[in-house]
């Protein structure tokens, strides 16, 4: 965090050198190779989501009622640990492949935020506050199940429309050239946004003065704020902001909670990717209400839990 | 992009995902654990873009104008950025400008539950635990015991009077882009050593005058040299991790 709370940081201010060229390639470059894995594996189990699921079976698996559908989500985003950019891809061909689209938006904000590596990770950071991994899987999960029956309510489904399907047609071995070429399209595409939300997460790393937090960390409603928009700005992986957090002692509880909910369903990087691959217009609508909601839902499980 | 320029991204990521692990240098960028999966990915980026590289060509024999359609989308060549950047401008392991750019590790509130530590010195430790201890273990554990302490040097204007440099390293639980210095201001040094060489500190920690918990920030847990001594071979990782 110390990086990510960079410049004026013990009185020292410096204008680009040699040294922070160097230090925004470091950056740059471990958001990306951090983020790989993940991306890769999204990837290959998309394309072959592509490739074989059907709506058909699609309709036979996810309940047909919103209300059960967009919970089972929730609880599905369990099975996948991992951070958040392998995430959109899968989100992407499950729509695709006919799944309510609020079951799979759901699905989309909780799988990063609420796995058991991430929670194991909260709890090594917070050792005093056991009660955070509580409030973090609370908090994280109304905020996927209420942004999916939101959805589900009052959801535009021409956003998501050009989201289309590759057909099921063929033998094994056209499918298996089809899961291919979808998870290639899917790399290129994601990964190519992922490249955008690396550097400009590393840049704000390097811009955000840590004095103009000592500031606000007094004021609660202006700590909330800040540390929830610092969460969109920083773009760390969700396995990782607990102890970014731990290093922010002079803010509440609360406030660090909102930075825990906030980060892993909005940021930069997923910004760019939700844009490239399920559409600007969507994203635009989107972000916004997983922001709004996250805010709001860690602010009062905050106040209850902790 | 068409669908040879994709293929051709595949291969070329692919390749430098697997230099990066079998050079050891993902190790400035991520944590150790993640070898395995930089691994896997390699090789899925290889096997996706080998096919790949086949069926455009079969494409190409047969029908060459849908070959050059677009397959991807512009953005997609910037996943050859990163490699430009390792290539361009190579980049290293964290240092004394990253350090000095933020700031540092503040361990939580007092605790019990640290194990006792072996009555026989040196005691190896990381600068984690031992910030850890030094801030919050009740029970005072680190008194007067010799520890072994491995990291940079790193020179900071705002060091203690009397303190020769703050022995750092970085505390890293994903990439280097989470990463939090762990800082201790080391007294009675001997010889000036240069920013970001690699030292090993035989050291006793020297208690505050005040408790932490009232001193203002930034304020720093300090240690007395007993010897300091280069270290020629840096660790494998220079990170160290929290769990």
């Amino acid at each position: 965090m110390p990086l990510a709370l960079a410049a004026l940081s013990r009185g020292r201010v410096a204008w680009a050198d040699g040294d922070d060229v160097r230090l925004w390639s470091t950056l740059f470059v471990s958001v990306c190779v951090q983020a790989l894995p993940f991306l890769v594996l999204g990837v290959v189990l998309s394309g072959i989501i592509a490739a074989f699921v059907s709506p058909e079976l699609v309709q036979r698996v996810v309940p047909r009622r919103p209300f059960l559908a967009v919970p089972a989500a929730g609880v599905a985003g369990v099975a996948l640990p991992g951070c958040e950019c392998g995430s959109v891809p899968i989100a992407g061909s499950l729509i695709a492949a006919g799944t309510p689209p609020a079951a799979a938006l759901t699905f989309l904000l909780a799988a990063p935020a609420i796995n058991p590596v991430v929670l194991a990770a909260t709890a090594v950071a917070f050792p005093n506050d056991p009660r955070m991994v509580a409030a973090r899987l609370l908090a994280s999960f109304v905020t996927a199940v209420a942004v999916g029956s939101w959805w589900a309510r009052r959801g535009d489904s021409t956003l998501l429309a050009s989201l289309r399907h590759a057909g099921h047609d063929g033998d094994g071995a056209a499918r298996w050239a089809r899961a291919v070429d979808a998870a290639s399209r899917d790399l290129v595409h994601a990964g190519g946004w992922l490249v955008v939300g690396a550097m400009a997460a590393a840049t704000i790393q390097l811009l955000v003065p840590r004095s103009v937090l000592d500031a606000v960390a007094g004021n609660e409603v202006l700590a909330v704020a800040a540390l929830a928009v610092l969460a969109v700005l920083l773009s760390i992986c969700s396995e990782a902001d607990a102890f970014v957090m731990v290093g922010l002692p002079q803010f509440s509880l609360t406030s660090r909670l909102v930075f825990l909910v906030v980060g892993p369903v909005i940021d930069l990087k997923l910004i760019a990717m939700q844009s490239g691959i399920l559409g600007r217009a969507f994203t635009v609508r989107f972000a916004p209400l997983c922001f709004a909601v996250a805010v709001l839902s860690a602010v009062v499980v905050g106040q209850v839990v902790l | 992009m068409n669908r040879i320029g994709r293929a051709g991204v595949l291969v070329t990521l692919g390749i430098s995902v697997a230099r990066l692990v079998w050079s050891g240098q993902f190790g400035w960028f991520v944590q150790q654990r993640m070898r395995w999966p930089l691994v896997a990915a390699a090789v899925a980026l290889l096997v996706l873009g080998a096919v790949e590289v086949t069926a455009a060509a079969r494409q190409e024999r047969r029908d060459p104008a849908s070959a050059r359609r677009a397959a991807g989308p512009t953005v997609g060549w910037l996943l050859g950025l990163p490699l430009l950047v390792v290539v361009a401008v190579a980049p290293t392991s964290l240092g004394a400008a990253a350090a000095a750019r933020a700031a540092g590790y503040v361990p939580s509130d007092p605790r019990s539950g640290f194990q006792p530590l072996p009555d026989e010195g040196p005691v190896p430790l990381t600068l984690f635990e031992f910030l850890n201890r030094a801030v919050a273990d009740d029970q005072r554990s680190l008194d007067g015991v010799e520890v072994e302490l491995t990291g940079i040097v790193v020179h900071d204007p705002a060091l203690p009077a009397g303190a020769d440099f703050a022995l750092t390293r970085f505390l890293v639980s994903c990439c280097a882009a989470d990463a939090i210095p762990l800082q201790v201001a080391v007294r009675g040094a001997g010889a000036p050593y240069p920013d970001d060489t690699w030292v090993r500190v035989r050291a006793v920690w020297r208690p505050s005058a005040t408790p932490y918990t009232e001193l203002v920030r930034p304020w720093w847990v300090e240690a007395d040299a007993v010897s300091v001594e280069i270290v020629a071979d840096p660790p494998a990782s220079p990170y160290e991790s929290p769990y």
